[in-house]
């Protein structure tokens, strides 16, 4: 197969990982190619939609496992391709210096041996950074039942690893990935973590000391693959970023592209207003001092399809509101649906120069048509009705429009 | 009194000095494209790198650093009111001192907040969407941005391809960075750089066409999305695009 048939294959097989983004380090160039910028930059957007900032590439398509929703399972008849270290370092390179990419993503199916593949994997890393002197971002996925040895020389190399752990239950991997458990992905992941803090502790006292996976690590769940709940998926990200404090986890829409008992229909379509649900509501994990369990619960297990859960949130503890934006301290502002991080911060700021009045709200980047049933402003209340669940969820509730699906 | 100036940056710095100690300017235009009146007087104004630079150590001093850049930014889109939004911005700022940088809403600061934005929203978008050809001498970039954001791209490519000669075209405003492994600088710049394509040149744009529409997932297909991220006048100078005849 020429190298242009082998890309198409091995760029196919990797397109449904979604932890693409490259933010997370910023990194100068000491004397070969390349730099990273930790704001992340996008180089071009497919016609999916999706920022395109990494070469994302499998190393090879075969795989000995047989994970029910993934195209490379060992059962599907497909072409199947691979890559030697040298050419995917290749490629980077030349990818890199066009300026089309910001740096690799590399993945692998699991040829012959855990071991086997992870060491491929560091070769490609060694090439790219002892010879080419490559300072450009790499993530790799470490490749679960890897030998622990393994996995910390690559993470040496990398500036991001993630293993992905799919499925957010132990009864679904078990339906879906039955050569994978929980234990066997949290292995690593672990490891990973305690190297990272250890590695931050030495850096302290010797400062030549390598950075070990300094953009942290992140996982992947797929969406809608099983039967899971949005409350079992929240809280086993909850629990991803309290235990192994990983820098992102990520959703993705499950794409049918295999036939099975378990799994949906191929007709299904990928349930993106879900993906894009689980999205914000991880937002307010992150950012906004959410707890899993207001988010949803076990009353209400799928997050609101019609509000974002913010809103949700918000309509289901009206006794809070409505809050003066005069008075309201930081982590309150935060609580409004229509304020964003930026907005809050604006309005502390703006704050100690003088009141603000319901005009000000706007140009600090309030978006009013959701706040103003949630706040008052120099005692005043705009909302226009009773700030009362029913009458409020009434007024903000979407027109139904066809496009919903778009929203991502 | 209209100040017209040379269209640099200094002398934008030394109509405002003059407006400061000689006469208050009623507006500061380039000179190449001042629609001259009968009823305004106008006088043209010299850039004077020595009062620009005061001025410049003015406004850092007694308002900001940040303000200072933000007022470059400005001087860098292609607003066609910019000088007297600038104007008028250090006026309040020299009353405010730095506290203008809270008052994100005021009508001096919103518009300059707001050009500011778009200008570098453009300059980091070119970090990502430009592309460089392998001419074997030199790589070569092509461009067409609505700012004036060449300068702003500078430093993020001579410190990325240290080791390489490039050439960063903008052919709206015929001009170039030219860096020569990590020194680089500005000039004007007309010609359209020949390229000879070499074989692996062609090679690699097409393995990155290739790579690209197999990246895309059928089923999540959004061009809509798409477009609002890379809009049409952008996209004749992106590899992915030419070749994919997704123009
Ligand atoms: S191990 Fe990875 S590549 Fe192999 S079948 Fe499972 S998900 Fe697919």
């Amino acid at each position: 197969m020429s190298t242009l048939e082998r890309l198409a294959v091995l760029a196919d097989g990797a397109k449904y990982d979604v932890s693409c983004a490259s933010s997370g380090v910023n990194k100068q160039n000491k004397g070969g190619i390349g730099n990273s910028k930790s704001f992340g930059i996008c180089h071009t957007w497919s016609a999916d939609g999706r920022c395109v900032s990494l070469l994302k590439l499998l190393l090879t398509n075969y795989c000995i496992y047989n994970c029910h929703y993934c195209i490379n399972r060992n059962q599907n008849d497909i072409p199947r391709a691979s890559f030697t270290p040298r050419e995917v370092a290749d490629l980077t390179i030349q990818f890199y210096r066009r300026n089309y990419i910001e740096g690799l993503f590399l993945s692998s199916g699991i040829e012959r041996s855990p071991n086997h593949t992870m060491e491929r994997i560091y070769q490609v890393l060694d090439i790219l950074r002892h010879e080419y002197h490559f300072y450009g971002y790499i993530h790799v996925k470490v490749i679960p039942g890897a030998d622990p040895a393994l996995v910390n020389k690559t993470g040496l190399l990398a500036d991001r690893m993630s293993i992905n752990i799919e499925q957010p239950t132990e009864q679904s991997l078990k339906l879906l990935a039955p050569q994978k458990t929980l234990p066997v992905l949290f292995a690593p992941m672990n490891q990973i973590n305690n190297q990272m803090t250890q590695n931050a502790s030495e850096r302290k006292i010797f400062r030549h000391v390598q950075k070990f996976v300094p953009a942290g690590q992140s996982t992947q769940m797929i969406v809608g693959a099983s039967k899971d709940s949005d409350l079992s998926i929240i809280k086993a990200t909850e629990t991803l970023y309290n235990r192994f404090q990983l820098k992102r986890v990520y959703y993705s829409a499950y794409v049918p592209v295999n036939e099975g008992p378990n799994l949906p229909a191929l007709s299904t379509s990928p349930p993106l207003l879900r993906e894009h649900r689980l999205y914000q509501a991880d937002w307010l994990l992150r950012f906004y001092s959410f707890k899993a369990d207001e988010i949803v619960n076990e009353q209400s297990p799928f997050l609101d399809t019609d509000f974002d859960p913010k809103i949700s949130w918000a309509l289901r503890n009206m006794q809070l509101f409505p809050l003066e934006i005069n008075q309201a301290s930081y982590e309150e502002l935060l609580r409004i649906p229509g304020v964003g991080v930026t907005s809050a911060q604006r309005i502390i700021l703006q704050r100690r120069l003088g009141n603000i009045s319901y005009n000000h709200l706007k140009k600090m980047g309030v978006v009013l048509k959701r706040a103003k049933y949630f706040i008052t402003c120099q005692g005043c209340y705009y909302g226009g009705i009773p700030a009362e669940s029913a009458l409020v969820r009434q007024a903000l509730a979407p027109v139904a429009k066809p496009v919903q699906l778009c929203l991502f | 009194m209209d100040y017209l100036y040379d269209g640099s940056f200094d002398g934008l710095l030394t109509s405002i000095y003059y407006s400061y100690y000689e006469q208050r300017a009623q507006g500061i235009y380039p000179e190449a494209s001042y629609q001259f009146n009968m009823f305004t007087p106008s006088t043209v104004i010299q850039s004077d790198p020595v009062l620009a630079a005061r001025v410049y150590d003015a406004i850092d001093r007694k308002i900001s650093v940040y303000s200072l850049m933000q007022i470059y930014y400005v001087y860098l889109s292609n607003n066609t009111a910019k000088e007297n939004l600038i104007l008028k911005y250090l006026q309040l700022g020299f009353q405010l001192g730095p506290k203008i940088d809270s008052i994100h809403s005021h009508p001096e600061v919103l518009p300059i907040r707001q050009t500011a934005k778009k200008v570098s929203f453009e300059a980091e978008r070119f970090l990502g969407l430009l592309r460089f050809t392998d001419t074997r001498s030199y790589l070569y970039s092509a461009l067409e941005p609505d700012h004036n954001i060449l300068i702003l791209l500078a430093d993020h490519f001579a410190d990325r391809l240290a080791g390489e000669r490039f050439i960063i075209h903008d052919k709206k405003r015929s001009l170039a960075i030219i860096c020569n492994k990590k020194d680089w600088y500005l000039s004007d710049f007309s010609e359209e750089a020949a390229i000879p394509d070499s074989e692996t040149e062609q090679l690699y744009q097409e393995l990155w066409a290739k790579y690209f529409t197999r990246i895309s997932i059928e089923n999540r297909k959004n061009k809509k999305l798409q477009s609002h991220f890379i809009p049409q006048r952008y996209r004749h100078n992106l590899v992915e695009f030419r070749k994919s005849e997704l123009l």
